[in-house]
């Protein structure tokens, strides 16, 4: 008799099931939808991002052997410029620690900051060139750039005739250079392959594209974009300003222009420009509560950009002077933060990352 | 006949022994393969070694993991589910695995599941019933077995599958469930990735409101229809249907299995002896090394200390019929604060995502900083934090302990708390006035909970 109850249930089971399939025209909507939107993001943010990234640092690599053949005033200001250049483009990059990217620690290589200048002159002087090495992350990448370009002595004259003199930093400086190309170039390369798994991962598991790729997202906003460059050096986490924890510290003067390229990033990615993105996805599925939720983001966005515009040029001048007008730029950036991770993860139904265990 | 013959008689009436045999073998073979399963999946480690800090049940901060030796807990389950399944030394190994499973449910509340107190609360009934009886290991060992078993022993566990059953049927009679069809009108569009349906069905809003309703109709139901013998079949091939169904859409483990191996209780006691008579055959190789099973005589049964055993399984389900409605004696909306909701069969209720940092605040100032979570609590214990009350309340303790040992002065610890419920926007969960360091657990009303200002009707 059990095996009777058995399969009456499994062709009941069956035929529900295979009822379904041609019951409805509306089918395949939305895995269409997210294909297209995972499409979108290979094609028209991830593999171009990388792309203009990998340029800026071919040339932040020739201007770099022009400085090494010939270290003058001159080849320091180009050396400086395409390197103001390439950092802008990797705001584009940052938020996308996903596949190769996240296998070979890419970020932590390219921009860990403050960089530390123990580690950098104990390398130097030992011409230790151990990169994967993570000790070495907060040693190399942009932040050490920053460093080398800007901070390793007091004014330019002093820059220069430190790199006429000791020939190690000169070696040192080329090396990291070389080095973030090294990390890129294979990146750029393997997403080549990457980007057919990636599209086609639509399902809605821990490790499908869509999800990881939007806890990404949430995650570079609370914390590559959020906790980095405002909050760690606003003081938030810490009970008093941190100012030298700013992005670019060296330079000084590029702080609010990289903070504001990544919202451009931020924002660029969730809009989706032209194509499915997030934006498109939450009023897709979004219930009536939750109708205006994809302009309310927006909105938060834009009401947080306008106050980071009226900072100073300058984070770390800014924070000195008047440290309020950081928190409350903060504070806009955090509301975003409360609206992506309670409503919009409601809305998607993404659980947050790496959560593995039964439910009720 | 009056009241109090009936009751005699029934308490002294006997019942046929294999249903319960079947059901202590179906059991211990469920919670091996699940703690195997738990092993292998190696969650001892992430959720109970891996974590620095455990949430606890209230009054129980004194249970703790034993670090790498927390491994040996799950060996004791283990053995005693064997023990359990072949019926060795059956109280002794019930006992033990009451004991092991419980402890390991204890250690941090974070992965509290109904199922698991329900494994809790069974095997805690289970000690005192004579499920070795018939069919074990022990009937070798004292040459007796026992054809017949008072007929409680078997109506307890009936009654029990009843309770879950009828009380989480209960549970979604509530304005969110039938009206809203909510959660599931925000669940089932998730699952568009299961063939055939995950995209036609699962996205269409009656299919919600059926499911929602169907489910609450089962619950309720599926108890009756399993007790009289004309709907059983229909009740178990729905009971069945549905928990393949529901473990098909959601990540709900063993827990489907359990229950339709324990719906086999119901069925009369011919069903069970050709389970046992199939099972037989299958061991018919060792068996037949053991000659003095030949020798077992069948004796009447003599429940040992009877009294006692028929108290405590009183008060037990004297407990169980009313700690569900705890609830009551709160002002606050159940759904938002969370008090007296655990272990009430409330499964599947509540669609709750949160987000709270803390701030702390010291030497009496005005300058403060934020905690980054992530330090403390592992990505699970953040998730279940963010939305529970006394979570909420203990890592704050937490915090404002961890800091005074830093040697800060006049710790205060804010929670910066924001919850989306049901569909909902999400609103601010704790008042950020309150400095919780100062606040203490204890099962009053916490007032400092912001009440969601939209009510839920129902149970």
């Amino acid at each position: 008799m059990i095996k009777k109850i058995f399969s009456f249930t499994f062709i009941l089971i069956f035929l529900i099931f295979s009822c379904s399939s041609d019951n409805d025209d509306s089918s395949s909507e939305v895995w269409e939808q997210k294909s297209e939107m995972l499409t979108n993001w290979a094609d028209n943010f991830i593999i171009p991002s990388h792309s203009t990234l990998l340029n800026n640092l071919v040339y932040l690599e020739g201007a770099g052997n022009s400085f090494t053949n010939l270290p003058n005033q001159q080849n320091l200001d180009s050396l400086r410029t395409v390197f103001i250049n390439a950092y802008m483009s990797w705001q584009y990059v940052e938020m996308f620690d996903i596949g190769p990217a996240e296998e070979s620690y890419y970020k932590s290589k390219m921009n860990i900051y403050p960089t530390t200048i123990s580690r950098i002159e104990i390398n130097i002087q030992n011409e230790n060139t151990d990169f994967n090495n993570s000790n070495n992350y907060s040693a190399q990448g942009f932040p050490a750039l920053d460093y080398l370009l800007y901070g390793i002595e007091t004014s330019d004259e002093l820059i220069i005739s430190k790199y006429n003199t000791d020939s190690k930093y000169l070696s040192y400086l080329s090396e990291i250079i070389n080095q973030m190309l090294q990390n890129t170039y294979p990146i750029v390369e393997e997403w080549e392959s990457y980007r057919n798994s990636f599209i086609s991962s639509v399902e809605n598991t821990a490790t499908s594209s869509v999800n990881k790729m939007t806890n990404d997202f949430i995650y570079y906003y609370e914390k590559g974009f959020r906790a980095n460059k405002f909050g760690i050096p606003a003081g938030v986490f810490s009970g008093g300003a941190l100012p030298e924890k700013v992005e670019a510290y060296y330079n000084k003067n590029i702080s609010k222009a990289l903070a504001l390229e990544s919202f451009q990033a931020i924002k660029n990615f969730y809009n989706g420009n032209g194509g499915v993105s997030l934006r498109q996805y939450i009023s897709e599925v979004s219930t009536a509560e939750y109708s205006e939720l994809s302009t309310d983001i927006l909105d938060l966005f834009n009401i947080a950009e306008n106050l980071i515009n009226g900072l100073d040029d300058n984070f770390y001048n800014q924070i000195l002077t008047n440290n309020v007008q950081v928190l409350e730029a903060y504070d806009a950036i955090q509301q975003g933060t409360i609206l992506l991770k309670t409503d919009m993860l409601s809305v998607l139904q993404i659980p947050t990352d790496y959560v593995d265990a039964d439910g009720d | 006949m009056n009241m109090n013959s009936k009751i005699i008689s029934y308490i002294n009436s006997n019942t046929n022994s294999s249903p319960l045999a079947v059901f202590r073998i179906g059991f211990g073979l469920m919670m091996l393969y699940s703690i195997l399963r738990f092993w292998n999946k190696g969650w001892i480690y992430t959720l109970y070694i891996e974590p620095k800090f455990h949430f606890k049940y209230y009054g129980f901060n004194w249970i703790k993991d034993l670090g790498d030796y927390t491994y040996i807990i799950f060996v004791i389950c283990i053995i005693s589910s064997i023990f359990i399944t072949i019926g060795y030394k059956y109280r002794l190994s019930m006992v033990l695995f009451f004991l092991s499973f419980t402890y390991i449910e204890l250690i941090d509340k974070t992965t509290y599941l109904n199922h698991y107190y329900f494994i809790s609360t069974l095997s805690f009934l289970m000690i005192f019933l004579p499920a070795n009886a018939y069919f074990s290991i022990d009937n070798i060992l004292r040459k007796k077995s026992y054809k017949e078993i008072p007929k409680w022993s078997i109506d307890c566990i009936k009654l029990l599958l009843s309770i879950v059953y009828f009380y989480s049927g209960l549970a979604k009679i509530n304005s969110d469930w039938l009206f809203n069809a909510m959660p599931l009108k925000l669940w089932l569009p998730s699952k568009y990735d299961i063939p055939l349906i995950g995209e036609t069905f699962m996205q269409q809003e009656w299919v919600h409101y059926f499911m929602s309703w169907g489910g609450m109709f089962y619950d309720i139901s599926i108890p009756f229809l399993l007790l009289y013998k004309k709907t059983r079949i229909i009740g178990f091939i729905l009971v069945i249907f549905f928990h393949l169904f529901t473990g098909v859409l959601f990540p709900i483990g063993m827990f489907p299995y359990i229950m339709i191996v324990g719906s086999l209780i119901f069925f009369d006691y011919s069903v069970h002896e050709k389970i046992i008579k199939w099972i037989k055959k299958i061991i018919e190789p060792i068996r037949r090394r053991i000659i003095i099973y030949n020798n077992i005589k069948e004796e009447k049964i003599i429940i040992k200390k009877k009294k006692i055993i028929m108290s405590i399984i009183s008060v037990f389900f004297v407990i169980q019929l009313f700690l569900p409605f705890r609830y009551l004696l709160y002002p606050s909306e159940l759904f938002w604060s969370e008090e007296g909701y655990r272990f009430s069969w409330r499964v599947m209720l509540v669609e709750k995502i949160g987000y709270t940092t803390f701030k702390i605040k010291s030497n009496k100032n005005e300058s403060y900083f934020y905690v980054n979570n992530e330090e403390f609590l592992t990505s699970f214990q953040e998730k279940q934090m963010s939305f529970q009350p006394d979570f909420i309340l203990e890592y704050a303790h937490f915090l404002g302990d961890y800091y005074t040992s830093k040697g800060y002065l006049d710790v205060e610890v804010y929670a910066d708390s924001y919850v989306s419920l049901n569909g909902r926007s999400n609103k601010r969960f704790v008042n950020s006035e309150v400095d919780l360091y100062k606040e203490k657990e204890s099962f009053k009303n916490k007032k400092w909970i912001i009440p969601i200002d939209d009510e839920i009707k129902g149970f």
